[in-house]
């Protein structure tokens, strides 16, 4: 497969590059099924490998649509009358996601490299199977033109992080994965049956499609059934991304899983169902008739702000370091709605959220990768426990006070400046509340983590100790910090931190490409 | 209890909404609705896979040529699916590298042999049945792009065939014919196969699941036929993955992950 990749010539290469994304993992996932149950070493390298292949393929694509516009693929060359095959696309919309979704896999899976032979490391060609099938799944939503298709690849995605939740020893890790599969389940399903309502009514799959047929008949876009349509599509997606009353699922399952399963689902998982809501909002529906009764966005804003707060006050009522990563995660969600549903004049609030996904993406990624690190090395999963700890590990304690600094909002990180976006979409839209609940999330976040600092910086108790304290958990009891080397860590939280610093810095040329795609809708430039 | 009354409130809420939107719907069987004739000035869908299917790929079952050529891309990932579910199964509940428990629980019998006379019917019956049932297996993989039936639901039948032996003897009789490294292997070769069909499509520089260019390496005449001689592949494809993993999740869930004795 990538012995062909090179020898093709590189005009080809540039058609085949949505195709070539999704593969590249899937052949890796099927070469580590043959050959890795013999030979764990080889899932590894394997797995970097065609990681990197899409990383460069996703940089590549982020290259061409700069430069030369959007990349459509159609599938088997099905393209007239269109709507027969599937098509990918690929637009400034979705290119960058792709590129993050790249970079966190790849930065994951250094983290998840364990010495062969330890506890635990029979099921490594398992875990690294389900680990690229499960970008595999990622990416494929994220290139998606075709309704249907998005829930296959919902379908493979999920199904992937089901196994990877309940993959380690922990009871309540396997619980947890179990309430998320009924969650998961219900969410795909309701997705499902609004697309079968959207075809009931416009008789095609493709997005574009829907979205040309929705606008020019008036009567179909009236109609009960797509209005029942876009409530099933949303709130199925809601589930998947943990919008607040539908948040459940998630604060057990990202915390009692394996914490490479954590630092990989974390990031990734919401941001790209985020993406999948606002795809289907700008795509499929149009954002004209999604904004169209100023009620329904206002009850969506409401909701979210619903969700920043109760997210971030349950988040600060957590004792365990994940369990409130994850709450923090149920109100960045929040965040991330509230700004898509702004519907101001500029799309400010539209942008912040798309600034927003991969901001988060990073920040989750980054507090995860430390939370993990210190699981991992000191055993420390309260909060209480990660006494004295930053003097341990001054690097890790450099990438946590980056990732901490940026959920908070501090420039120069990407936190504030995708606050600050979110924040001039909520003043010109004249949603108050959702610029409040955005402040007071900051402020409690601020609370939250000065308290984690001033515990883990000025707290004396020696780390040693701690690491009995979980007899019931055996998940990941602390290993001596001798067999897994320190870098595995260090290294891919060091570059997060720079990530979330470049991206704060760079957010004007960011923003610039988020919107190239905002100014092309054609019915939306009349907005701008 | 309080759990039950808010799931019913959120049963009779969700089904009013679903029924309130049936009332819109254009009629069962409607020859004009958007599904069967599209809208109106927009070319209709459905009426050209009727019309042009067969000429397209020269598959007389309009299904299998859906599923296979226009929308394969679809099917590669449904197939993707259950080797991820499979997968998934294994990882949870397979236990490995525990000696002690590998050891068999009880003497492991032929049942034939055991003097247990009612097992002789069963086995002697199955005996019987298998070889039927995997010939029907493949007739329904091979015909399935002229007929009903394709590779999930010859795969499936072929799965049932490896249960059914697991069930009349036991489960080390099944994997004797189908083991652990083996089924592995197939669920993984099936996806290559298929993925591979789309591969070859690129190499010979054209798009992903083109199968129209394999014309050459199939020596068939005209694109249309490589078509439907691709279509046969893939098929196969997924009827390889479908056994194995149908297979390998009744053998893990029957044993709970131990793979020896079985139900």
């Amino acid at each position: 497969m990538k012995s062909w990749n090179k020898s093709k010539p590189a005009i080809l290469m540039a058609d085949q590059l949505p195709a070539i994304l999704v593969l590249a993992p899937l052949f890796g996932a099927m070469i580590i099924g043959l050959a890795g149950t013999k030979d764990h070493k080889i899932c590894f390298p394997i797995t970097l490998a065609s990681l990197l292949v899409t990383l460069v393929v996703a940089v590549a694509a982020a290259h061409q649509v700069f430069e030369h516009g959007p990349i459509d693929y159609f599938v088997g060359g099905w393209k007239e009358p269109i709507g027969i095959g599937i098509h990918l696309h690929i637009d400034s919309l979705n290119v960058l996601l792709l590129c993050a979704i790249a970079v966190v896999a790849v930065l994951v899976s250094f983290f998840s490299i364990r010495r062969i032979g330890d506890k635990n490391t029979e099921k490594t060609p398992h875990f690294y199977t389900l680990y690229l099938l499960l970008c595999v799944g990622l990416f494929g939503i994220t290139i998606a033109g075709d309704a249907f298709n998005l829930f296959v690849l919902i379908e493979v995605s999920s199904l992937t992080s089901y196994g990877l939740i309940a993959m380690g020893s922990s009871k309540r890790g396997a619980f947890a994965a179990f309430n998320y599969v009924l969650m998961g389940t219900v969410g795909a399903s309701f997705y499902l049956l609004g697309v079968g309502y959207l075809y009931l009514k416009t008789g095609t799959l493709n997005m574009v499609n829907i979205r040309d047929i929705l606008s020019t008949q008036p009567e179909i876009a009236a109609s009960r059934a797509v209005s029942i349509a876009f409530l099933f599509i949303l709130v199925g997606i809601w589930i998947k991304m943990a919008f607040f009353p539908l948040y459940g699922w998630l604060p057990n399952a990202y915390s009692y899983c394996p914490s490479s399963s954590a630092c990989l689902l974390a990031p990734l998982m919401t941001k790209v169902s985020v993406y999948v809501m606002i795809r289907v909002m700008v795509s499929v529906f149009g954002l004209e008739w999604v904004f169209a009764s100023p009620g329904w966005s206002n009850l969506v804003v409401w909701l979210a702000v619903i969700a920043i707060v109760a997210g971030s006050v349950l988040a600060m009522a957590q004792r365990e370091i994940k369990k409130m990563l994850c709450y923090l995660i149920v109100a960045e969600v929040g965040y991330m709605v509230g700004g898509a549903w702004l519907a101001d004049e500029g799309l400010w609030g539209l942008t912040g959220a798309l600034y927003h996904i991969l901001a988060d993406a990073a920040m989750t990624l980054c507090l995860f990768l430390a939370a993990g690190i210190f699981a991992k090395r000191f055993g420390a999963k309260k909060i209480t426990e990660l006494e004295g700890l930053f003097k341990e590990a001054p690097w890790t304690a450099v990438g946590f006070v980056v990732g901490a600094l940026a959920m908070i909002g501090v420039p120069p990180t990407c936190g504030f400046f995708s606050k600050f976006y979110l924040i001039r979409g909520g003043i010109d839209a004249g949603h108050w509340e959702y610029v409040v609940a955005l402040l007071l999330s900051s402020l409690i976040n601020a609370v939250l983590f000065f308290r984690i600092f001033e515990i883990a910086y000025f707290g004396n108790k020696p780390a040693e100790g701690h690491a009995h304290a979980h007899d019931d958990e055996p998940a990941e009891t602390a290993l001596p910090s001798s067999e897994i080397p320190t870098w595995t860590g260090v290294f891919p939280l060091l570059v997060t931190a720079a990530i979330i610093i470049l991206l704060g810095i760079f957010n004007g040329e960011i923003v610039a490409m988020i919107r190239v795609v905002l100014e092309d809708l054609p019915n939306l430039a009349s907005r701008l | 209890m309080l759990s039950k009354v808010f799931a019913t409130i959120a049963v009779v809420i969700t089904g009013g909404i679903l029924l309130y939107g049936v009332s819109d719907f254009p009629g069962f069987g409607d020859p004009h609705s958007p599904a069967n004739a599209g809208v109106p000035g927009q070319a209709s869908i459905s009426q050209y896979f009727i019309t042009e299917s067969y000429g397209d790929t020269k598959v007389p079952n309009i299904v299998t040529s859906v599923l296979a050529d226009y929308r394969g891309y679809d099917t590669m990932f449904e197939t993707v699916v259950i080797f991820a579910a499979g997968m998934a199964i294994f990882a949870i509940l397979r236990v490995v590298g525990d000696d002690s428990e590998r050891k068999p629980r009880r003497k492991q019998e032929s049942s034939f042999t055991n003097g247990d006379h009612s097992r002789i019917i069963i086995g002697t019956t199955c005996r019987l049945l298998v070889p039927v049932i995997q010939l029907f297996a493949l007739y329904v993989i091979a015909h399935g792009h002229h007929s009903p039936g394709g590779g999930f639901q010859g795969g499936v039948i072929l799965a049932a065939s490896f249960i059914i032996i697991a069930l009349a003897e036991n489960l080390n009789s099944a994997l004797k014919r189908l083991s652990e490294t083996n089924y592995l292997k197939i669920a993984c070769i099936g996806i290559l196969i298929y993925a591979g069909f789309g591969v070859m499509c690129q190499v010979l520089e054209s798009d992903f699941l083109d199968y129209g260019v394999l014309q050459p390496i199939l020596m068939t005449d005209g694109p249309e036929m490589a078509r439907s001689h691709s279509m046969l592949g893939v098929e196969i494809g997924v009827a390889f993955t479908v056994t194995a993993i149908m297979f390998a999740i009744y053998a893990n869930l029957s044993s709970r992950g131990l793979l020896r004795d079985g139900l």
